[in-house]
């Protein structure tokens, strides 16, 4: 199986602070993998650093097969990495409709003469991208009647599927999403666990994940990356991170480990 | 599988591109030029001295203006667009003062000096609460909300409104003013020459005033005792605090609001002493002049470092000098234009400037 | 009921507004406008779909506006004018009153009727209404001997280039405070092709076109350094390239420029300097002939004509993928460029056909008044527009040619009738030290100054609000429009 991305010791330093520390890490093609980490850990910067937002001080970032270093955001979206944000940012004098539409900005040709001219082809893209951005909006379940509603007046959670569904817009190989289930409630929750399920195989998208709720993270993931001040401190199978000492010690401080195993030891399960 | 993507194109590097014909354009166009300038220069050793002295005065008024720049871009990151034309009502207070203690030439200096004090004073005071209260009254309302945008169009808007209220002052001829306004608004007013125009050098070839010593001296007074103040007091560092994180000096129980008022005050009072410097030093004041100014002071601000006082100092000194040269080897008609291209040059290459550090400008 | 009458009260406000201010026979427009307003808020408000219960709501607002009119009428003629010096004229008074009702039920009921029918007939009904009195209003200025022609294409010049600005600062967010620059350089590229001054003497037809290249070249230039600045600094330095394309053009008038030691050229006279360039060529229709500066109408039509294709066309890009690229752009960059918008093309795109209608204005401009002078740009001039484009409601066209339409209103005609009042006021009683106050001139800064500081303060989505204005903006909730 491939590495649909790879970063080989990729560092992001400002000033005195190295926020993302030498990080090895590999997303394979097809599946669905998640970064977990504690807060601070960097997660967030690895993402903006893989997606152009930073510039890398040092180290290598390669998506099938090419290195995304030194390109610019707009050019990391159009070679076909979509994502979300921790902290919605979506365009909130927007229509949902409108954001979708502006998410497919990079799969559209229309030019200014184009556009002035009002050419056939133009109009023609204009009702497929609109038809395209219902369509989308209708495959993350949001209600078709809010399509035009300004985004910021939106309920919270139809806010986060907005925003994946402008990611989709991109037409991505690879989604981040940035701590998708951030607010949401245990059904709004397990709703979004299948729309990710059903992203990644019904559209064959890779999907790499934030996330802080353990219990989808652990239900969902292939693969399981924990970064903790900004270095990769674990990797594997979900099972095995659960267990691993360094992340619980991460998570929870120094001798909760011994602690968990203690509790395990007495029959409970760990949480 | 997901759509195949077409390898993204590298795409034309237009930046590097266009960083290589402004290089080229400086190299083949401004290089003789800049030969020649620097030629004269150094054929005439005492007019250059000449010009460097006046740069220093000239630095010297235009550092006291962007202090309040600095100031108040550093506590609220506004352009206080309106800050020039502070400088400007100070001039205007100060001749009316002028005009109501009747003072002139003639005045015995027991008398003209200390009231000369008096109307840089109350100039200071004048300045200082008028900007005070367009903190409070226009600013504060839009502070809390997210954008900037808002901010700087009411400074604009303050700015015209100030060049208003200048231009109407103009017009009054209240008997107790004496006649220093006159009845065209748009014309230049005439100081009296309170300050005596002795050189004070002379026989050197090189000019140096009495009245450059006051202008740089009131100037270094003013400018050393803000330092003083900021850096020493306890008042002076809530200021440095509220600007470097609002919300934590809030936390440590600051007055945010006080404390952004105190560096409103600070700047309009040393913009009013620069203004009614400026005002008898030149013997002249009008309703526009603050724009010239106001653009030099800011350029000087953002040269130093916005943000870092010592920073403001440093570029109100460069500017008054680089200005004072280019009025003499290249021509007065262009010294706006080479001040703002120093503007154009430093928020592209530099925005933070010779001192600062990275509160100017972020992604 | 209520809503009705309480929403009438707008264009009852202007009617009464410009009743009393323009005085003479301007109350007819006045009632006009009064039904005009009328006719579109309220049916806003209160929309039907019967066309009696139409007519009567057209009655009833046309009730409201012409009650205000008249009585603007009134205190013109009966207050006012006594005090300026214009003898009271009851039949005068008499025939502008009627005038003015008739005028209001007519227009009022007509576009309420209008508004009852579905969106895309509606449309068409409105926009016949508006041309017709678009049409016949320079035989109506002559009929009613208002002279306002004169004054109206100006003002069209400043709505066309308040579009332009809107592109720029509305749709895409950038505050361009420099924007009068390309004013001045889409007008001295059309005078230097069009004029003797260079020896060539193209027709003004095709001057025009080598403005709007110029000026969209020169957007292309003066807006690639600010690329990189956020808000604030783009503002100043946007601003100070306003002030030196000014003193550039001042002081181009003797050129010269070596390579190494190679003169290029030699007192070359670039712009005119402080002389400016004159005379300009004139345009020329078959038929009509060349356009005299005598005869307005001609240019009326051209200016109007030109303000309807750019409207046309800058709505098609309002709403398309550029479009909506600028307003993702406004509304968080950062997150336009992770969904795959090159900022930087977009912004420059948004400096260079923004500039390109500046330019388009300026060349009319020069060929109008057939001669351009340095001092016509000015840094006033960019901040006029950018009030013309915040009291309107940034981002939005019909917004800013409202607000524009007001500022010019206030600045022309307002300002220069207070000032004859107040002065004859002034000189009554007998105080001297402010007898030389002419508020004409003097108070332009105050208005221009205070309407951006209370527009901010008070309500900074603008007159019209849309949705581009409240994220650049603080905002109050307000309807919204899509234009």
């Amino acid at each position: 199986m491939t590495n649909i991305l790879e970063t080989r010791g990729l560092t992001k330093r400002f000033g005195g602070l190295t926020a993302v520390d030498s990080v090895d890490f590999s997303v394979a093609t097809g599946s669905i993998t998640s970064l977990i980490g504690p807060n601070g850990a960097g997660k967030t910067t690895f993402f903006n650093t893989v997606t152009g937002l930073y510039t890398p001080t040092s180290g290598t970032i390669a998506f099938a097969g090419r290195s995304l270093v030194g390109l610019k955001p707009h050019e990391v979206t159009a070679a076909g990495i979509g994502r979300t944000f921790q902290n919605i940012r979506l365009f909130g004098n927007m229509t949902a409709v409108e954001n979708v539409m502006v998410g497919m900005h990079s799969r559209m040709h229309a030019n200014v003469l184009g556009i002035l001219a009002h050419s056939a082809r133009v109009q023609h893209e204009e009702a497929t991208a609109r038809a395209k951005a219902h369509a989308l909006l209708d495959a993350v379940g949001l209600p078709a009647q809010r399509a035009d509603d300004l985004s910021k007046n939106l309920p919270y959670g139809d806010q986060r599927r907005l925003e994946i569904a402008r990611a989709l817009a991109t037409d991505p190989e690879l989604l981040l999403l940035d701590e998708p289930t951030a607010g949401m409630n245990p059904q709004e929750t397990a709703e979004l666990t299948q729309l990710i399920r059903r992203i990644r195989d019904e559209r064959a998208i890779t999907i790499l994940l934030i996330e802080h709720d353990m219990k989808l993270v652990m239900e969902i993931s292939e693969s399981i990356t924990v970064l903790d001040r900004g270095a990769k401190i674990a990797a594997g199978l979900p099972h095995e991170i659960r267990s691993n000492e360094q992340v619980i010690e991460a998570y929870l401080g120094r001798g909760a480990a011994s602690m968990a195993h203690a509790h395990a030891r007495n029959g409970g399960e760990p949480t | 599988m997901a759509t195949s993507h077409p390898r993204v194109a590298q795409g034309v590097p237009w930046r590097s591109i266009g960083k290589i014909l402004i290089v080229i354009f400086c190299v083949l166009f401004l290089t003789l030029p800049l030969i020649e300038m620097v030629k004269a220069m150094i054929a005439d050793p005492q007019l250059l001295v000449r010009q460097l002295l006046i740069g220093l005065t000239n630095g010297a008024y235009i550092a006291l203006i962007a202090l309040g720049y600095t100031l108040v871009y550093g506590i609220v990151e506004l352009i206080n667009f309106a800050h020039g034309d502070l400088y400007m009502l100070g001039a205007f207070f100060s001749l009316t003062l002028v005009g109501v203690f009747s003072l002139t030439p003639e005045t015995p200096w027991l008398i003209r000096g200390p009231l000369l004090v008096v109307v840089l004073l109350a100039t200071m005071a004048f300045t200082a609460t008028l900007n005070m209260l367009v903190d409070r009254w226009a600013y504060r309302r839009l502070r809390g909300i997210g954008s900037r945008m808002a901010a700087l169009i009411s400074a604009i808007g303050i700015s015209f409104v100030f060049q208003n209220l200048g231009l109407l002052w103009g017009y009054l001829r209240f008997p107790f003013m004496n006649g220093v306004m006159g009845s065209n608004a748009v014309a230049p007013k005439s100081f009296p020459a309170l300050f005596p125009n002795v050189n004070l050098l002379a026989g050197t070839g090189v000019r140096f005033g009495a009245k450059d010593l006051i202008v740089v001296g009131v100037s270094v007074v003013l400018l050393a005792a803000l330092y003083v103040f900021v850096t020493r007091t306890r008042l002076g560092k809530a200021m440095r605090a509220t600007a470097q994180d609002r919300d934590a000096a809030a936390l440590m129980g600051i007055d945010v609001n006080r404390t952004i008022s105190l560096a409103f005050i600070l700047g309009g009072a040393l913009a009013g002493a620069s203004g009614m410097l400026v005002g008898l030093y030149n013997g002249t004041a009008v309703f526009d002049m603050g724009f010239t100014a106001g653009l030099r002071s800011f350029t000087a601000a953002v040269l130093g470092g916005i943000g870092n006082i010592v920073g403001a100092m440093l570029g109100g000194l460069l500017i008054g000098i680089i200005s004072a040269l280019s009025d003499q080897y290249i021509s007065t008609k262009w010294t706006n234009a080479v001040v703002f291209g120093i503007l154009v040059i430093i928020l592209v290459y530099r925005p933070t400037g010779l001192l600062g550090d990275d509160t100017a400008q972020k992604a | 009921m209520q809503t009705r009458i309480r929403k009438s009260m707008i264009g009852a406000a202007f009617g009464f507004a410009i009743a009393l201010i323009s005085g003479g026979f301007a109350g007819i427009l006045a009632g006009l406008v009064a039904g005009l307003i009328n006719g579109y808020v309220v049916p806003e408000a209160e929309p039907l779909a019967d066309k009696r219960r139409a007519i009567v709501q057209g009655l009833t607002v046309a009730l409201v506006g012409s009650v205000l009119t008249i009585l603007g009428i009134v205190l013109r003629n009966v207050v006012i004018d006594p005090i300026i010096g214009v003898p009271l004229n009851l039949i005068g008074v008499a025939i502008a009153a009627v005038g003015a009702v008739l005028l209001c039920v007519l227009v009022s009921v007509v576009m309420c009727v209008v508004r009852t029918e579905p969106p895309a007939r509606e449309r068409i009904g409105m926009a016949i209404v508006v041309g017709i009195i678009l049409v016949t209003y320079p035989w109506l200025d002559q009929f009613l001997n208002l002279r306002f022609m004169n004054e109206v294409i100006p003002v069209l010049v400043f709505l066309l280039m308040a579009l332009g600005l809107n592109i720029v600062v509305g749709y895409a967010g950038l505050l361009d405070l420099g924007y009068a620059a390309f004013f001045a350089i889409g007008a001295y590229a059309a005078a230097m092709v069009s004029s003797p001054h260079f020896g060539l003497s193209l027709s003004f037809w095709l001057a025009i076109w080598v403005a709007a290249a110029v000026a969209a070249i020169f957007g292309l230039i003066l807006g690639s350094p600010t690329l990189p600045l956020r808000g604030d600094y783009l503002a100043i330095v946007t601003l100070g390239f306003g002030e030196i394309v000014p003193i550039a053009i001042k002081n181009l008038d003797n050129v010269s420029l070596s390579l190494w030691n190679y003169p290029l050229f030699v007192d070359v006279d670039l712009t005119g300097g402080t002389k400016g360039i004159n005379p300009i060529n004139r345009p020329w229709l078959p038929i009509i002939g060349e356009f005299s500066p005598s005869n307005p109408i001609p240019w009326y039509f051209l200016i109007l004509g030109i303000m309807l294709i750019s409207i046309f066309f800058i709505s098609r890009l309002r709403n398309s993928r550029l479009g909506r690229a600028w307003t993702a752009l406004r509304e968080d960059e950062l997150a336009a460029g992770a969904m795959g918008i090159n900022t930087v093309n977009v912004k420059l795109l948004a400096f260079a056909i923004g500039a390109t209608f500046s330019g388009l204005a300026g060349a009319f401009y020069g060929a109008y008044i057939s001669a351009i002078f340095p001092e016509s740009f000015r840094f006033d001039v960019s901040v006029m527009l950018l009030c013309m484009v915040i009291l309107g409601g940034l981002g939005n066209m019909s917004g800013v040619i409202l607000g524009g339409i007001i500022i010019q209103f206030a600045d022309r005609l307002f300002l220069p009738q207070m000032s004859t009042v107040v002065q004859k006021l002034i000189v009554a009683s007998g105080n001297e030290s402010l007898r030389d106050i002419n508020f004409a001139s003097d108070f332009r800064l105050l208005l221009f100054g205070l309407t951006l500081v209370l527009m901010m303060v008070l309500r900074p989505q603008g007159l019209v609000p849309s949705n581009g204005s409240a994220r650049v903006l603080p905002v109050a909730a307000g309807e919204a429009r899509h234009d």
